[in-house]
């Protein structure tokens, strides 16, 4: 039996509660666009650059493009860096084992610009609508910041577990130390590029401060 | 059982037809998976797994224990991509009131999980543990046996399981449609009165 089409209409009390519910009826306008858009690989694999027109070749963000956020200049280049991280993380995988299919790839992307601009409406507003209304950018920040306390409180576990000496729990250790690292570092060279270029500071770099449950206590 | 608001997952969403993530949120949960990777062998082993699923959703620790079993289905102690990906599905589904359709579109996974002896059949202690992963009531799993269980051996096979989920959807789609035609109706009363209030003035 096949099922209907059928509208799932999601109450706003059930989900986030009673006062989202302008927020409600974007999900599942979002919802709808990603059903319709129809992207192929070779689509979701062109850079940001060729499909949304106010970034330049290399995908560096036009200031005008920042008020879609309205909150910071980090988030837009974030969104790249983020986004081309994850291009580049997936490619590694596919690379891994099948060569042929980065060339192949590369055929269908040749092939398919043609289609892109016809199509390129369709998925283009479901991204930029998704952007906006539902993942927060910067992404990449929101995960790390959680991954950060998630292996924070393993860490525990592995100490009572296995012990501090245990090979595993000082491989966690160094982990974590190495994504405080990545993260300090990033949030230096935001705080110097935000400082240098004479731009008021995003809210969130003032907001942030150690959270002491994510140092480790030695 | 539901998502700490707020959290990674908590902004994901499945597609509302086919219960499945968007390959943009594939993609992200990807990054997301191997940022909780530490030791390098695209896996979370249990501790990881453990505290991943405590620190997102309110789930006990028996609950979590539970859902790692269901989910290594190699019995390798650890979860991989695959499996992530499946219980992040099943997660939003709950979270999205969307398990009937879940289950409906993809009964042979779930069927999967469920078989936890691999005899093709899932037996009434089995259904029993994992129902909140799918928010089936206790007198509803009963039901369930009581009205399906066609062969009589007290478990379900897959078709059985199959027909089940069809039936579910089913009622739930004359529910919405009862809803939908009961709103309407009281839209065009509204309508109606109005336009009798105007040519009254």
């Amino acid at each position: 039996m096949e099922e209907k089409p059928s509208k799932v209409s999601l109450k706003p009390s059930d989900r986030h509660g009673s006062d989202k519910e302008s927020k409600e009826s974007l999900y599942s306008d979002i919802r709808d666009l990603w059903t319709t858009a129809t992207l192929s690989q070779s689509e979701l694999n062109t850079p940001l650059s060729d499909v949304c027109g106010n970034f330049d070749a290399e995908g560096r963000s036009i200031s005008h493009t920042r008020g879609w956020y309205g909150q910071g200049r980090r988030s837009l280049d974030e969104g790249d860096k983020a986004s081309r991280k994850l291009r580049r993380s997936s490619s590694m995988e596919i690379n891994e084992g099948k060569e042929d299919t980065a060339s192949e790839i590369k055929a269908e992307k040749s092939s398919s610009t043609s289609s892109l601009d016809i199509a390129k409406h369709i998925p283009h507003r479901a991204y930029w609508a998704e952007q906006q209304n539902r993942l927060p950018l910067p992404l990449m920040e929101l995960m790390e910041n959680e991954a950060l306390e998630v292996l924070t409180e393993a860490l525990w576990s592995y100490r009572l577990g296995i012990g501090r000496d245990h090979l595993l729990t000082q491989e966690l250790q160094q982990y974590i130390e190495g994504l405080k690292k990545r993260r300090s570092k990033k949030l230096y060279l935001i705080e110097k590029d935000t400082l240098g270029s004479g731009r008021p500071e995003p809210a969130q770099c003032h907001d942030r401060s150690p959270n002491p449950s994510l140092t480790p206590s030695e | 059982m539901r998502l700490k608001e707020g959290s990674f997952l908590w902004y994901l969403y499945l597609d509302k037809t086919y219960c499945l993530l968007s390959v943009r949120n594939v993609k992200a949960l990807m990054e997301y998976f191997h940022l909780l990777d530490v030791h390098g062998k695209n896996t979370l082993n249990d501790v990881l797994f453990y505290h991943f699923l405590h620190h997102v959703t309110d789930l006990k620790k028996r609950e979590i224990n539970l859902v790692f079993d269901m989910l290594d289905w190699n019995a390798v102690g650890e979860i991989g991509f695959e499996q992530f990906y499946v219980l992040v599905c099943i997660l939003l589904a709950h979270q999205n009131h969307l398990e009937e359709r879940f289950m409906y579109r993809h009964s042979r996974t779930v069927f999967g999980l469920l078989d936890l002896e691999g005899d093709q059949k899932i037996s009434p202690e089995n259904f029993e543990m994992y129902r909140f992963l799918f928010n089936i009531q206790k007198q509803e799993l009963k039901d369930l046996f009581c009205d399906f269980d066609i062969t009589g051996d007290r478990r379900l096979n897959y078709q059985e399981f199959k027909l089940y989920t069809i039936v579910r959807i089913n009622k739930l789609q004359k529910r919405k449609e009862k809803t939908e035609n009961a709103e309407r109706e009281k839209k065009s009363l509204l309508i109606k009165k109005m336009s009798h209030q105007v040519h009254a003035s």
